[in-house]
């Protein structure tokens, strides 16, 4: 593990870069031990946590000698538990999705098919509020992100890239590529929690 | 109450920011110039939980129904009343006088706080309007007309006349390498903080968009990974944004320094068209590993 400078109020802990459900495991178990010091918010994501701390409370150094300690003795992983199971439906007409089936050398039914015939697991949320990264793609689909993201993906499209499924939850820019879309809100600030994805939720896209 | 009047070109409500649901993806919002925020909200004599606002596009023009103490700060920013007065200074608001919020040509972001705070309600333990997902108690832009409930005024009129020297706002701003410097070749690194860059007009409270130095970026993916407030993120193309309050809570490019926090009003208030050079600082603690 190795532990970055991030500004003057952050550190990056990375751990083995790549995109694992136990990796996921382990960075959550890393930012929760750091949460539970009070020390500030800790940041998960696929294989790295953002460590923050207060300059005003916490000195500098005091804070890159725990940063140091928690990468150098991590907290053991725990799964997240199973979670509910949350269905998607899902219409599947978005713009890239005859391009992804036809480099993934399938038929549209065919890429459908794959993507509503598992359950995925929440691995973390990030970018947008409510946004859950979704884990893992049946390996035949073939889904690199976009050569250069659109700048703006309406609020509800189903995408997939590199291996994971997402839904937009807000019209936001997007470099994924859009297969789908459901009318199922992911955040509402006035429920809680806002998210209706949680870590560890299994996600299933029903087609409609 | 307060009655917004102008309500200038962009005006939200802003506290110190959202903690507690990054990750449920959440931005923090708050100021994009944190240090003349807190400066505001210390003049008029509020907690620094309290919101203020944040306007785009001066003139912002407002009245009180009771005296308050007022205070207006962010770059090249001043108020008028009966007469005109530097900002960075409380001042003594007359129950329905208008406080005229001017600025000038390179006024980026101005930060108007009332004493007593907006008593509004806290929206995921936060007063601050993050608009791209409607989120806040007021969760779009203020209006003319709009009347905000003000808190009980706690600030002495004595206070009134008190001044906080503004930040001098260059064309510098220190940065720390990383946390992802190691991965660029280190021509891009060596370019990037001796490099003039050049402020592009579509900046907003997401990020400062530059333009000059195309920095090359390091090869293959990066694995999306948490943000903060003044990284410095390498698209594609390589031309660096430095991301503000609104940024993305986890992202995929590669950072390749963090704007430290006392510098963040620099950038966020550079305006389009002017330059912007950061200058390397080096923490006390050079990154490790184990």
């Amino acid at each position: 593990m190795t532990v970055r400078p991030f500004g003057d109020r952050a550190f990056l802990i990375e751990l083995e870069q790549r995109i694992d459900p136990a990796i996921v495991d382990s960075a959550r178990a890393i930012a929760d031990d750091w949460e539970r010091r009070g020390l500030g918010e800790a940041i998960p994501a696929y294989a790295s946590v953002v460590v923050t701390f207060d300059p005003a409370r916490t000195a500098w150094p005091d804070a890159a000698r725990a940063a140091a300690a928690l990468a150098g003795s991590p907290p053991p992983a725990s799964a997240p538990g199973t979670g509910r199971l949350i269905e998607i439906p899902t219409v599947y007409d978005g713009p890239d999705l005859a391009d992804t089936a036809a480099r993934s050398g399938l038929s549209t039914d065919e890429l459908v098919a794959l993507h509503s015939g598992r359950e995925y697991r929440a691995l973390f949320l990030g970018f947008m509020p409510g946004l859950a990264y979704c884990g893992m793609l049946d390996p035949r689909i073939d889904a690199p992100r976009l050569p250069s993201p659109r700048s703006r993906v309406p609020g509800g499209t189903v995408a997939i890239a590199s291996g994971q499924t997402i839904v937009y939850p807000v019209d936001s820019p997007g470099g994924w590529r859009l297969i789908g879309r459901t009318d199922i809100a992911v955040f509402r600030p006035e429920r809680v929690p806002a998210a209706l994805i949680g870590v560890g939720d299994r996600l299933r896209f029903v087609p409609r | 109450m307060m009655r917004i009047v102008r309500s200038g070109l962009r005006a939200t409500i802003q506290d110190r920011g959202r903690t507690g649901h990054t990750r449920e993806g959440v931005p923090p919002s708050g100021p994009a110039d944190p240090t003349a925020f807190a400066a505001a909200l210390e003049l008029a004599g509020c907690d620094d939980t309290d919101a203020a606002i944040e306007v785009v596009g001066l003139p912002f023009v407002f009245r009180c129904d009771d005296r308050r103490i007022v205070a207006a700060t962010g770059r090249d920013v001043r108020i008028r009343t009966r007469t005109r007065i530097p900002g960075w200074t409380g001042v003594l608001a007359r129950p329905g006088e208008d406080v005229i919020v001017e600025g000038s040509a390179s006024t980026r972001f101005a930060y108007v706080a009332v004493s007593g705070g907006l008593a509004l309600p806290l929206v995921l333990g936060s007063r601050a309007t993050y608009l791209s997902a409607s989120l806040g108690p007021v969760p779009r832009p203020l209006s003319d007309g709009d009347e905000i409930p003000l808190g009980a005024s706690i600030a002495g009129f004595e206070t009134a006349g008190r001044h906080i020297e503004p930040t001098a706002y260059g064309n510098v701003a220190r940065a720390i390498a990383g946390p992802h410097d190691a991965r660029f070749p280190d021509t891009s690194v060596t370019a990037f903080f001796s490099a003039a860059f050049t402020v592009l007009p579509d900046s907003d409270r997401m990020g400062v968009r530059l333009s000059g130095v195309a920095l090359e970026p390091p090869a293959g993916e990066l694995l999306t990974c948490g943000i903060v407030a003044g990284a410095v993120q390498v698209p594609r193309g390589g031309a660096p944004i430095v991301l503000l309050a609104d940024h993305q809570t986890t992202g995929g490019y590669p950072i390749i320094a963090t704007v430290v926090s006392a510098d963040l009003g620099i950038v966020a208030q550079a305006a389009p068209g002017e330059e912007l050079r950061f200058e390397r600082v080096t923490p006390e603690y050079a990154g490790r590993s184990s």
